[in-house]
C-alpha cells in the first residue's frame, strides 16, 4: 500500500492525520501537482491512495474512510452523512474562500462565503452533548471536516463570526497530536499561503453552492 | 429526481414499508424521515442506509478495499458528475471509460451500489449521446447497457439503445 501526496496540497491534510490517527502502516511518496498516478484519470489528482489489490482511491474522504474501517471503525449513518455534507456543501465553499485569502487577500469575502456552511455546523454542534461530531471520540467525520475547515479556522485573521461550537470542536480536534503533525507537514507554519500553488491550478470558482439547509 | 431514484432503489431493494422523504434548499437534497432516529440527509448517505435495512450489505462491498472503491464513485456521482458541465461530462465519461476497459462493474466484478447510482445518474448525459459519440467510449456503453438490463433496476427511466459494436470505422485502411 503507498500514499501518493503533493506539497501544499489541502486534500493531504485530512488523508496524513487520518493515517497517523488509525495507525496503519503505509508509505508515503510525495510527487509533483502534475504528476499522473492514475493511469485512467486525464487530469492529475493528488492524494492518491494505491491500495494493497492495486487499485488507485482517488477521493480523499474515501481514502480517510478507508484508514478508519481497516482500523476497526466501520462507517455509520451518520460519519457517512457528515462525510457527503463535506463533499458536496463544505468543500465548493472552503475552495473558493481559500483562493480569496491566499490569492486575493479578501479575507472579508472569504469570511462571507463560508458563512452559510458555518452557521450549519454551528447549530449541528450546538444540539448535540458529545465531544465531537458523532461521538465521545474523534471519528473519520471530525478528521474530515476538520482537515477542511483547518487553512481558514488556523488564521487569525479570518473572522467568521460568532462561533462558540464550533470553535470549541475544532480545538479538541486540533488537540489529537495527528491532526497537529498533518497540519504541520502540509502547511508548514505557514497558513493558507503554504497551499498558493497549488490554489492557482485550481479553476476559479465565482459562485458557491447555495444549498446548506436554511432555517 | 433524487426521490424517484431512491424510489427505485427501494424496489430493487424489496424494501415494503413506504419511507417518508422530504428534499432540502435549491439542490432539493434528498431528507429521510426516519421513526426510530434522527433524519437522514444525502442521497448517497440514505442509499447507503437503505442497503443496510434491506439487509444487503455486499452491495456496499464485501471488504474494506471493495467498500472504499464503491463509496468512491458514489462520491464521484454527486460531487463530479451531477451540476457538471458540458465540458466536464466528456472528461468524466473518458475517464470513466478508461476505468471499465478491464472491470465488469464499478467494483470490478461484483455488482455494488455504485452501479446503481451511477447509472441513475449517468442516464440523462447517455440518452443525449450520439451514435459516434458512443463509439468514443464503448465501455461506459457495454457498462451502462449491462446495469440498465439487470433486474430491477431500471424502473423510472426509459431504456436507451446502446451499440455493442462500432458502426462507423475508427480508422482509415
Amino acid at each position: 500500500m503507498k500514499l501518493f501526496i503533493g506539497e501544499g496540497n489541502p486534500h493531504c491534510l485530512k488523508v496524513l492525520a487520518a493515517l497517523e490517527l488509525s495507525g496503519v502502516r503505509c508509505e508515503t511518496q510525495l510527487v509533483k501537482h502534475e504528476e499522473k498516478v492514475v493511469p485512467y484519470l486525464t487530469h492529475p489528482v493528488l492524494p492518491i491512495l494505491q491500495l494493497p489489490s492495486g487499485q488507485h482511491l482517488f477521493s480523499p474522504n474515501s481514502i480517510c474512510q478507508y484508514l478508519f474501517d481497516i482500523s476497526g471503525q466501520k462507517a455509520t449513518d451518520a460519519t457517512n452523512q457528515w462525510l457527503e455534507w463535506e463533499a458536496t456543501n463544505l468543500q465548493p465553499a472552503v475552495l473558493q474562500s481559500l483562493q480569496l485569502v491566499a490569492l486575493q487577500g479578501k479575507r472579508v469575502e472569504a469570511a462571507a462565503v463560508m458563512k452559510e456552511p458555518l452557521s450549519w455546523l454551528e447549530q449541528s454542534l450546538s444540539k448535540r452533548k458529545a465531544s465531537f461530531l458523532t461521538d465521545e471520540v474523534v471519528s473519520v467525520a471530525d478528521v474530515v471536516l476538520w482537515a477542511a475547515l483547518y487553512p481558514l479556522l488556523s488564521d487569525s485573521a479570518f473572522e467568521p463570526g460568532d462561533l462558540q461550537a464550533v470553535r470549541g470542536w475544532f480545538e479538541r480536534v486540533c488537540s489529537v497530536s495527528a491532526c497537529q503533525s498533518a497540519a504541520l507537514r502540509v502547511l508548514q507554519g505557514k497558513g493558507a499561503e503554504a497551499l498558493k500553488s497549488f490554489l492557482q491550478k485550481q479553476p476559479v470558482t465565482h459562485t458557491p453552492r447555495r444549498d446548506s439547509p436554511s432555517n | 429526481m433524487a426521490l424517484r431514484e431512491l424510489n427505485s432503489l427501494e424496489r430493487f431493494l424489496g424494501l415494503k414499508k413506504a419511507n417518508k422523504y422530504s428534499t432540502q434548499g435549491g439542490k432539493k437534497v434528498p431528507v429521510l424521515q426516519n421513526n426510530n432516529g434522527p433524519a437522514l440527509t444525502g442521497l448517497v448517505t440514505i442509499a447507503c442506509h437503505l442497503v443496510k435495512e434491506a439487509k444487503r450489505p455486499e452491495l456496499l462491498g464485501d471488504d474494506a478495499e471493495q467498500r472504499a472503491v464503491v463509496q468512491q464513485w458514489l462520491e464521484h456521482r454527486i460531487t463530479k458528475l451531477d451540476n457538471c458541465s458540458k465540458e466536464e461530462v466528456k472528461v468524466i465519461l473518458k475517464d470513466l471509460n478508461r476505468y471499465l476497459e478491464d472491470k465488469v462493474y464499478l467494483a470490478g466484478n461484483v455488482f455494488t451500489l455504485a452501479d446503481i447510482l451511477m447509472y441513475y445518474g449517468i442516464h440523462h448525459i447517455i440518452v443525449e449521446l450520439a451514435i459516434q459519440e458512443k463509439e468514443c467510449y464503448l465501455n461506459v456503453s457495454r457498462w451502462f447497457d449491462h446495469i440498465q438490463h439487470y433486474p430491477g433496476i431500471r424502473h423510472h427511466l426509459p431504456p436507451v439503445v446502446v451499440l455493442r459494436n462500432r458502426v462507423y470505422p475508427s480508422g482509415h485502411h
